[in-house]
């Protein structure tokens, strides 16, 4: 599995991305850039050659699942990776979340096994 | 001028004609007299619904913004205060979580650089020992040498125990800062709360003037509703990741 890939880490909160962005260096995926929400993410997509999108749900501007939409509504994004890693839990988000194309789910709070677990599987079945 | 005889001036000539055809028996003449006074009447009527529908339109408004500030008061309020509450609690545990693991890590490190500090002492003196040349000055040198490698063979892998255990102490670390984006979710939705009381309040200050801006907070799902609140959260929530996990295989996922 190629550690080159280039991942976007989309949450409001500075400490959540700083957290997920430790868990990706340690697991040995060191190019790693953030974004703040989902109106300043889908520019940055649109320009980069970003491999995988982790993001948050509930955030200002865009809300993470417009963010998943989009992406899934742009042909250049249409096949990212998408992870949500969000406090959202109720069971209709996560079934909205599924029909919108979100390729993994991880609540907070979480752990950094739960987050290799679902990176390797995400990554593991695109291949 | 009295209102009186304004009246009277507005009046008195329609009243007159009124009276005269009345006596004359003119029927159409009095008909059309009625008809003038009516439309006299008319305006002044129409100021009077006027006032009275703005009196209830206020009435209303009024009603409006004292059972949204009541339901405020009874239900949005004690929710607030649960989910403060909450907060309180999630920062306690993440503030000791961390201490713990500080504490934890500080000896481990504290021992790690004791006994470096020891065997570089005892390399040193070593090294400085007086040489002694020959055959036995080779077997001293060994002799003096081997408790070093003893303490080196102790030293080594306690070293790499603690440095992998405090490694994984600040990851830990790392994981427990998680709270302060759950707690802040919660403070926002808190302060929103505020914010809409206090239009409401400003609202029913402002109800003796015409201008009556109506507060809403709408609940809008697909823009995410932050952590899951116990005690406030309603609906069916995943308490863990393997409800998640257990969910979307359900789904074909």
């Amino acid at each position: 599995m190629s550690k080159d890939l280039k991942f976007l880490v989309v949450d409001d909160f500075s400490t959540m991305r700083r957290i997920i962005k430790n868990l990706l260096h340690d697991l040995g995926y060191s190019n790693v850039t953030e974004a703040d929400d989902g109106k300043t993410a889908l520019p940055m997509l649109q320009a980069g050659d970003f491999d995988f999108l982790i993001t948050d749900w509930n955030m200002p501007g865009m809300a993470g699942l417009d963010l998943l939409k989009a992406v899934r509504a742009d042909a250049k994004l249409a096949k990212m990776p998408v992870l949500m890693l969000t406090a959202e839990a109720k069971r209709e988000q996560i079934v909205e979340a599924a029909q919108a194309g979100v390729n993994g789910y991880v609540i907070k709070p979480f752990t950094a096994e739960t987050l290799k677990e679902k990176l390797d599987k995400i990554l593991g079945a695109g291949k | 001028m009295s209102n009186f005889s304004v009246l009277k001036s507005e009046y008195g000539a329609y009243v007159d004609t009124l009276g005269e055809a009345l006596e004359r028996g003119d029927e159409t003449a009095f008909f059309k007299a009625v008809d003038h006074i009516v439309h006299l009447r008319e305006p002044k009527m129409f100021a009077e619904i006027r006032k009275l529908t703005g009196d209830l339109q206020k009435a209303l408004d009024r009603f409006s913004i004292e059972s949204r500030l009541a339901d405020l008061a009874e239900h949005e309020i004690p929710n607030a205060r649960t989910r403060l509450t909450h907060v309180i609690n999630m920062t306690d545990e993440a503030a000791h979580r961390t201490l713990d693991l500080v504490e934890q890590s500080g000896p481990l490190a504290e021992r790690t650089a004791r006994e470096a500090a020891a065997l570089l002492d005892a390399f040193a003196a070593f090294r400085e020992r007086v040489p002694v040349t020959g055959f036995e000055g080779i077997v001293r040198s060994i002799e003096a040498f081997l408790p070093l490698v003893r303490a080196f063979e102790v030293f080594l892998p306690a070293a790499r125990t603690d440095s992998e255990q405090i490694r994984r102490n600040l990851a830990e670390v790392l994981l427990a800062q998680g709270y302060q984006d759950l707690t802040g979710q919660i403070i926002r939705s808190v302060i929103k709360l505020v914010e809409e009381l206090e239009l409401a309040l400003g609202n029913l200050t402002r109800l003796s003037g015409d201008m009556v801006e109506h507060a809403t907070l709408g609940e809008n799902p697909s823009a995410g509703q932050g952590p899951v609140v116990p005690g406030v959260t309603k609906g069916e929530v995943a308490s863990a990741q393997t409800d998640v996990d257990a969910l979307l295989s359900g789904l074909g996922m």
